[in-house]
């Protein structure tokens, strides 16, 4: 384990943004990231937990800090309520439906709403048949802060790939740096340790929420059992957790 | 308790047997302005009840997408007991029961026949002689078939408890008060299930197993008496509308 | 959300399930905590979390019963436990709560109100029971009246007698002259709730959160380990057969037997380490004056000893199952280990009552000397460890705390360093707060 000093958190950082101490480091509320005065690059673009005051960027939330080629910066943290943004995969479940479109809950700060045209073949004669309380996959196609944001069954191109009604299954909470890492490549040590062993189907919302599914009913609460114990371990804890919970429903 | 509960003969304080209920009375269609309303009495405890539903729900935010949302109040008049009562709606007493009712009543309603739509129901105990909470119950019940609100099945309540080594069923308010526990039973007969069951006061699991039985034998014989009730209601409505011939 | 929650709840426990890895007559992991002062304690039952206080007073005893103490149930529903409690007004639920424990301690004469008077007539106690709700993770009504137990159990009141003119003046002695005296409960009646799904037919123990928002029916039974019920509570809900609720009542017969043992197995162990405690303060703070701790080697010794206490976790995970828990932790049987409370899960810290860190005493305070008592509980680390009070598992480091602790507590370490020198007054945070 690596042990930073102090000191450096008051100091801004240097201009090169490649080399900069913070990238993939920790910071907190407040922290001056970059001096945009030294900057090499001439545009960059600043996302989530990140704002700038005149030179100076400066984080606003705590996680780590993460860095793109050429030009993306921002900080990924993990909480357990979602902010919608742009492009996210989420799970949400109906909640109402109104003449046009569909209010979903995707535990953000506010509901979404779903067009009834956004699915796969929809028409204005064929408007899919969705109970409140249906669980769906969908991706925010528009995020901002003064309006509902709104969201899509169908990905760019008009195809269903993957989103839609999930059907059966169990959903579960996890929080948002977890989604992350669940759905990030390579696969998760707590994944592919499960997926050696059994066989499911698994769909990860960003917003926090994951969808099991599989033959037997046990395989669904080891699943999401092993997934919601793995937030806080490491890799080696993960994949050991994970095998002691298969020993143990083996032997009973 | 210095008091005899049980005479040497076996009877109680009122001259009934231990596993004899009070006399029963009970009226359907008392409130004109409810959509169903009934009066219970058991023995010299009245209790009305009301209910005016399904309509539209008040609040908006409590809205039930699918099924109907059932309110209850319950409250006793200032009048019920001996000494007059201040304080006769919203204490701690008052909510429990409310909630106990309404609870019990949602076990028979059919509330996914009416989703969107709201059932109040209100319960007024008249009269307070022990066992309340069974006569607003019953009440209740009536009430609800009076207003052709879909049951799975009637609900019948009855109280029973245990003094001087017997059990008793249906207690007035003098053997409530006299240190024994207290069981309250809510059963529907038809389906043969118990929806409510209160307790207090300390009893053995032997003892309690008699007392029970003793109180659900009380709820069946209730669950008879309002049974006939509401079919000879129902009668003569039909009749006076000239729907069934004598 | 409910409506797909049901189906697999229900789907699950016609196959004996439950979603968090429990079989349905298996409760969750008990927790019991006393706190410092007499007659507060703190339970944790799976991830709940209930906290009660109690405390009496000299009253003028009610005119029907002049020479019986009192005693009162006050329920506190935060909003901080669960968004969907209201604040301020009590929903029903909390009145529910409230007047099942009610019934359970009074109607059944768990606590000896005759002991309680004091002038026949004029003053008797009066008991306050004060529950409050930290965190709803289902099933509020068990873990409150095992709380309220815990609570009169710990619980000490003045001894006071009679004195004045012609004995009818009472003096209440404080505590330091005539050692407070603890209640006579001739029973304890616990709690233990079901919960009915489908028709009445599945039925499950201990419900955790998300079982209660679908869950069909409750059924709450207080009984005590002598077999006597003490109260029944089943407030409506789906109709149950006089079989199954039978059933139900033999099968709590054994949960209370547990429960009953945890709890008189932690008020003994809270009994020694408080007398322990006494004889300590005496001796401690004549040693301690003058003395010099060095902040950042401590801390810097805590870490390593964390994470060699972690590696050896693991190997041990891998041996063997049984977490080897000290006096005041309390574990229900085998059976109730489940797969969520598994010893990798972050188990949550209960707050620890004392000052976490010895403030050195060459440090100049503006405004006076610290309050905090110097002597009673220094924290080293080998100390807390071993003794490990608050019952919980030592082991409960998440891995990104691994990597983070270190900066912060170096932080503070260094910040600490720098603003001694500059003679401010410095308060240590408390380090471990997971």
């Amino acid at each position: 384990m690596e042990v930073e000093t102090a000191q450096e958190d008051l100091k801004p950082a240097p201009g090169q943004l490649a080399s900069s101490p913070f990238i993939n480091k920790i910071v907190a509320p407040g922290d001056i990231v970059l001096d945009l005065a030294q900057l090499s690059i001439p545009t960059l673009r600043l996302g989530g937990g990140l704002r700038q005051d005149q030179d100076l960027v400066i984080a606003t939330k705590a996680g780590r800090l993460k860095y793109i080629k050429p030009n993306k910066i921002w900080v990924e943290g993990s909480q357990k309520r979602y902010i919608p943004s742009l492009e996210d995969v989420v799970i949400g479940f109906v909640v109402d439906r109104r003449s046009e479109s569909f209010t979903v809950d995707i535990g953000g700060p506010v509901h979404g709403s779903l067009s009834i045209f956004l699915f796969e073949g929809a028409t204005r004669r064929n408007i899919p048949n969705l109970q409140a309380g249906s669980v769906l996959y969908m991706r925010v196609v528009k995020a901002h802060r003064d309006m509902t944001p709104e969201l899509s069954c169908v990905d760019a191109t008009g195809k269903a790939s993957g989103f839609g009604h999930l059907k059966n299954g169990y959903v579960f909470q996890c929080s948002t740096g977890l989604a992350r890492a669940l759905l990030s490549r390579p696969t998760c040590p707590v994944l592919e340790a499960l997926g050696k062993s059994l066989s499911f189907e698994i769909a990860v919302g960003l917003n926090g929420r994951v969808w099991v599914n599989a033959a037997s009913v046990s395989t669904i609460i080891l699943v999401s059992n092993a997934i919601m114990n793995a937030e806080f371990l490491s890799a080696a804890q993960q994949q050991l957790m994970v095998q002691k919970l298969l020993q143990r429903v083996q032997e009973s | 308790m210095a008091l005899e509960f049980i005479s040497p003969e076996g009877l109680r304080l009122d001259g009934r047997r231990p596993a004899e209920i009070r006399q029963l009375r009970a009226n359907l269609g008392v409130i004109d302005k409810a959509d169903g309303s009934a009066t219970f009495e058991m023995g010299n405890t009245k209790v009305i009840a009301a209910v005016y539903g399904p309509h539209e729900v008040q609040n908006r935010s409590q809205q039930l997408l699918d099924q109907a949302l059932v309110k209850c109040e319950y409250s006793m008049a200032n009048f019920s007991t001996g000494d007059r009562r201040r304080k006769q709606k919203g204490d701690r007493r008052s909510v429990e029961i409310s909630l106990v009712i309404r609870q019990s009543m949602e076990a028979a309603i059919m509330t996914h026949l009416l989703p969107r739509t709201q059932i109040d129901i209100f319960v007024h105990v008249l009269q307070a002689d022990g066992g309340t909470r069974s006569a607003c119950i019953n009440a209740a019940s009536l009430a609800l078939a009076d207003a052709g609100i879909p049951m799975r099945d009637i609900v019948a309540s009855c109280a029973s408890g245990y003094l001087n080594n017997t059990p008793l069923l249906d207690l007035n308010y003098l053997e409530d008060s006299g240190g024994g526990p207290d069981v309250t039973i809510a059963l529907l007969p038809k389906l043969d299930k118990i929806t409510l069951l209160q307790m207090d006061a300390k009893l053995p699991l032997e003892m309690f197993e008699k007392v029970f039985e003793l109180g659900n034998k009380g709820c069946v014989a209730i669950a008879n008496y309002m049974r006939n009730v509401l079919l000879e209601n129902t009668k003569d409505l039909a009749f006076a509308r000239g729907v069934v011939k004598v | 959300m409910t409506s797909s929650l049901q189906n697999f709840v229900v789907a699950a426990l016609k196959e004996d399930q439950r979603i968090d890895g429990r079989r349905p007559f298996d409760s969750r992991r008990l927790n019991m905590k006393f706190l410092r002062e007499d007659g507060s304690a703190e339970v944790q039952l799976g991830q709940t979390l209930v906290m009660c206080c109690v405390s009496c007073q000299l009253v003028q005893p009610f005119p029907d019963r002049p020479n019986e103490g009192s005693l009162s149930v006050f329920t506190e529903f935060s909003p901080m436990a669960d968004s969907s409690f209201e604040p301020g007004r009590q929903g029903e639920n909390a009145v529910e709560l409230g007047r099942v424990i009610d019934r359970g301690l009074r109607e059944s004469r768990a606590v000896d109100t005759e002991s309680l008077c004091v002038l026949a007539g004029k003053a008797v106690w009066s008991l306050r029971i004060d529950i409050s709700i930290l965190d709803n993770g289902g099933n509020l009504i068990d873990a409150a009246s095992i709380a309220a137990l815990a609570a009169l159990l710990s619980f000490r009141r003045p001894e006071c007698s009679a004195g004045g003119e012609e004995g009818q003046e009472v003096i209440i002695h404080p505590p330091e002259i005539r050692e407070p005296l603890p209640l006579i409960l001739h029973h304890l009646p616990v709690a233990v709730t079901f919960a009915f799904f489908g028709d009445g037919d599945l039925v499950v123990v201990d419900p955790s959160y998300k079982e209660e928002l679908v869950m069909k029916g409750r059924l709450t039974v207080t009984m005590n380990v002598h077999g006597d019920i003490c109260s029944v509570q089943k407030g409506g809900g789906v109709g149950v057969s006089s079989g199954e609720i039978m059933r139900c009542l033999r099968i709590a017969a054994t949960k209370v037997a547990d429960v009953t043992s945890s709890l008189k197995k932690a008020a003994e162990a809270h009994e020694t380490e408080r007398a322990f405690r006494k004889v300590k303060r005496i001796n401690v703070a004549a040693t301690t004056e003058g003395r010099r701790v060095d902040i950042s080697e401590t801390v810097k010794a805590e870490f390593k000893l964390r994470s060699a206490i972690l590696d050896k976790s693991i190997k041990s995970e891998l041996n063997d199952d049984e977490d080897s828990s000290s006096e005041d932790s309390s574990d229900d049987d085998d059976d109730s280990e489940s797969k969520e409370d598994n010893v990798m899960a972050p188990i949550r810290a209960v707050k620890e009552e004392d000052p976490q860190s010895v403030l050195p005493t060459d440090a100049v305070f503006q405004g006076g000397v610290s309050q905090w008592p110097t002597g009673t509980k220094p924290y080293t680390i080998s100390g807390t460890m071993k003794t490990n009070p608050t019952g919980n598992s030592v082991i409960k480091v998440s891995s990104s705390c691994q990597e983070e602790k270190p900066t912060a507590i170096l932080d503070t370490a260094k910040k600490n360093k720098k603003r001694k020198k500059k003679n401010k007054k410095k308060v240590n945070r408390p380090i471990s707060s997971m």
